[in-house]
């Protein structure tokens, strides 16, 4: 598959201060990338410079093919950005304002009206396309924001964290959005700092840490690769899970105990035996997958909401 | 450019401010001082007098009083003098005038009695009394004009010898050369229209301001609008907006006051180069400020201390000559000069078109401005 993202050794330094060390990574056409890191990990500057609004330093970035050193214009013809903050005039309707960002990148009468209709069909907000946009929920804003970005059908989509405090029924909307958009071959950088975002749309992803690329691949490859493997168990509520010899200490998660191992299947069964012999009443006993959570752990040493 | 404008337009029409401060607080101004000055020369300012003598004399002498200077005579009664006149030392009263028992009698006298009435006024309140002293004056030497001729006619020598004997040793020839009409109307009218155009600077900061800070001219860098577009968009839209407002403005006097606007078609062309002029320092400011605050601060320096200098709160003549020359400096005094020159003195197009260039220059500097700092000013707006 064609990459629709190259960049290899990116680097940015705004005022002496490093954004970018060494950024490289490759966004396969049609796929949703993720690109995961915690505040200031250097994820917007990264979508800022395949957008086109920074320069960069040092490195290779070609996006859709093209240089975009070279190419940048003819690469924005393609690209749609979805920028942090919501950007629209609150004062005016999606349709005044779908509008406006059409004819910014060069859609026209009535396939501009067209395209309008279709893509507040797709957010979900055909019905209210003449209400001003101050009048909507945080959600529906953020709908309206990411519609913007549709209007001139574009090939990449950039998102940079679009799902931010917004309710529930937005941010399915938004994801079911995404997984129409992957359908229809569209490719989608999708920057965030929720793992369950990751876990739930990308196909790829990159960590990125203090500006360098800390991990990269195929989702399934990244947490065999970088995570480790754990078995949970939920007991009656104050009991506390028996300690395994030879094993660790568990740590508390949710309603119940985590125990990384590298032997699931012997910490399961020692558990097993070990609340069978003490009568303990197990709610839930189970070998579960590496989470992105602690593949970051592993890696950066701190929790990524913490960081 | 179009599509950045018409949104513009759409967010304006959105925005009770821009009504306030472009179209209904100058009205405001023109209404509160057009009312004072709308009937310059024909005042009825009331002027309380007694009347002790009650003769045909003093009537007449009121009735002149009335007739030389315009005045409303409200007649009080003698037991309201002691009243009267302390109202005038508390301030609250301005001038008395008061005819004396023997007026009538002093003035028809052929012995030589000298008449006089007395004007009781607060030294404070020199605009009303120092006017209608004067007309007393006037007054007194008509009166002496005609106990002159009297005793003229009472030598028996021919009219034409009289006639040069009172002949005034010069007289005055007094011919206004070019003025139509000349009143606070033609002040004030223009002089408002000038000063709140320039506050069509505080939109133009509020929204470059809140586009950068929104992150909605990165987000615009990412389309395939050329910068330029934006920056000739936001113009072409304010610049409308200008003249609009210059058209309602000057209309509003025209309908409601009576202004004769003279020229139209340089009325116009002054129009246009005010409103390039207001706009193109609006992208400057819009493009410099690094905050809606300092702009404002700006902007009021701007449009108050032009509005001082540049002779649009009153006549320019009234003020010091050091003054008068530092308004040369202010692109009000060459707007509000050519209004003058068009309305009140019936010039054309081509009689202002030193204004016109001052005031094209002056956009220009600021377009220039604005289109130096405009890529810094995009590099700051990365949302």
């Amino acid at each position: 598959m064609k990459p629709a993202i190259e960049i290899h050794g990116l680097g940015k330094s705004y005022g002496g201060k490093t954004a970018l060390r060494d950024i490289s990574f490759t966004v396969p056409e049609g796929s949703c990338f993720g690109l995961l890191g915690p505040n200031g990990a250097g994820k917007s500057t990264t979508m800022k410079i395949l957008s086109g609004l920074l320069e960069f330093d040092r490195g290779d970035v070609k996006v859709l093919g093209k240089d975009i050193r070279r190419f940048g214009e003819r690469i924005k013809e393609k690209l749609g950005y979805v920028p942090q903050s919501i950007t629209l005039y609150e004062k005016l309707s999606p349709l005044d304002n779908l509008t406006f960002f059409g004819e910014m990148y060069g859609v026209r009468g009535g396939e501009l009206k067209k395209r309008i209709g279709e893509v507040l069909e797709r957010v979900g907000l055909a019905d209210r396309a003449k209400d001003p946009i101050a009048s909507f929920s945080g959600g529906m804003k953020r709908r309206i924001n990411i519609a913007a970005a549709l209007l001139h059908k574009p090939k990449l989509i950039v998102m940079d964290e679009p799902t931010v405090g917004i309710d529930p029924q937005s941010r399915n909307h938004i994801f079911e959005m995404i997984r129409d958009l992957k359908r229809e071959g569209v490719t989608v950088l999708y920057s965030t700092h929720y793992m369950e975002e990751v876990e739930a749309l990308c196909d790829r992803l990159a960590i990125i840490d203090h500006g360098s690329v800390i991990a990269e691949g195929e989702l399934n490859e990244v947490l065999d690769r970088f995570g480790s493997q754990a078995v949970y168990l939920e007991l009656a509520e104050g009991e506390r899970p028996p300690l395994l010899p030879g094993f660790g200490e568990p740590a508390a998660q949710g309603r119940g105990w985590l125990l990384e191992t590298k032997a699931p299947l012997d910490a399961l069964a020692g558990w097993a035996n070990a609340c069978k012999a003490r009568s303990l009443p197990v709610k839930r006993l189970e070998v579960v997958r590496p989470s992105l959570e602690t593949v970051f752990l592993a890696l950066t040493g701190t929790s990524l909401r913490d960081s | 450019m179009w599509n950045v404008a018409i949104k513009e337009w759409k967010l304006l029409l959105k925005e009770k401010g821009v009504f306030f401060w472009l179209l209904a607080l100058p009205i405001a101004f023109i209404v509160l001082f057009g009312s004072v000055f709308s009937g310059s020369g024909q005042s009825s300012l009331k002027i309380s007098y007694i009347d002790l003598d009650q003769t045909a004399a003093s009537r007449a002498f009121i009735q002149a009083v009335e007739d030389a200077g315009g005045y409303k005579m409200v007649e009080a009664g003698e037991a309201d003098m002691e009243d009267k006149i302390q109202q005038i030392r508390d301030g609250k009263e301005t001038v008395l005038l008061v005819i004396p028992r023997t007026f009538g009698q002093a003035i028809e006298s052929a012995q030589g009695n000298q008449a006089s009435v007395t004007v009781y006024r607060d030294a404070a309140a020199e605009a009303t009394a120092g006017p209608l002293l004067a007309v007393l004056e006037n007054l007194a030497n008509g009166y002496r004009d005609n106990k002159m001729k009297s005793a003229l006619q009472a030598t028996g020598r021919s009219e034409s010898w009289q006639e040069q004997v009172m002949a005034a040793p010069f007289r005055i020839d007094d011919r206004p050369e070019n003025a139509l009409t000349n009143n606070g109307i033609t002040q004030y009218v223009p002089g408002y229209t000038v000063m709140f155009v320039f506050f069509v600077i505080i939109s133009m900061i509020r929204r470059f301001i809140g586009d950068k800070e929104s992150g909605m001219i990165a987000r615009l860098r990412s389309t395939t609008m050329k910068p330029i577009s934006y920056l000739a968009g936001m113009w072409l839209a304010y610049l409308a907006v200008v003249l609009i407002q210059c058209a309602v403005l000057l209309s509003f006097g025209h309908w409601v006051y009576g202004l004769r606007l003279g020229d139209v078609a340089a009325v116009a062309a002054l129009v246009f180069a005010l409103a390039l002029c207001g706009t193109g320092l609006g992208l400057a400011l819009a493009i410099l400020v690094r905050s809606e605050n300092q702009g404002i601060a700006f902007t009021q320096l701007l449009a108050m201390g032009g509005a001082a200098l540049g002779g649009l709160w009153f006549p320019i003549d009234l003020m010091p000559e050091a003054m008068r020359t530092i308004s040369h400096f202010t692109p009000q005094f060459w707007a509000q000069k050519a209004f003058q020159d068009i309305i009140v003195r019936g010039m054309h197009t081509a009689d202002i078109w030193p204004s016109l260039i001052v005031l094209a220059a002056v956009a220009l500097a600021g377009l220039a401005v604005a289109m130096l700092r405009f890529k810094s000013f995009l590099k700051t707006a990365l949302g």
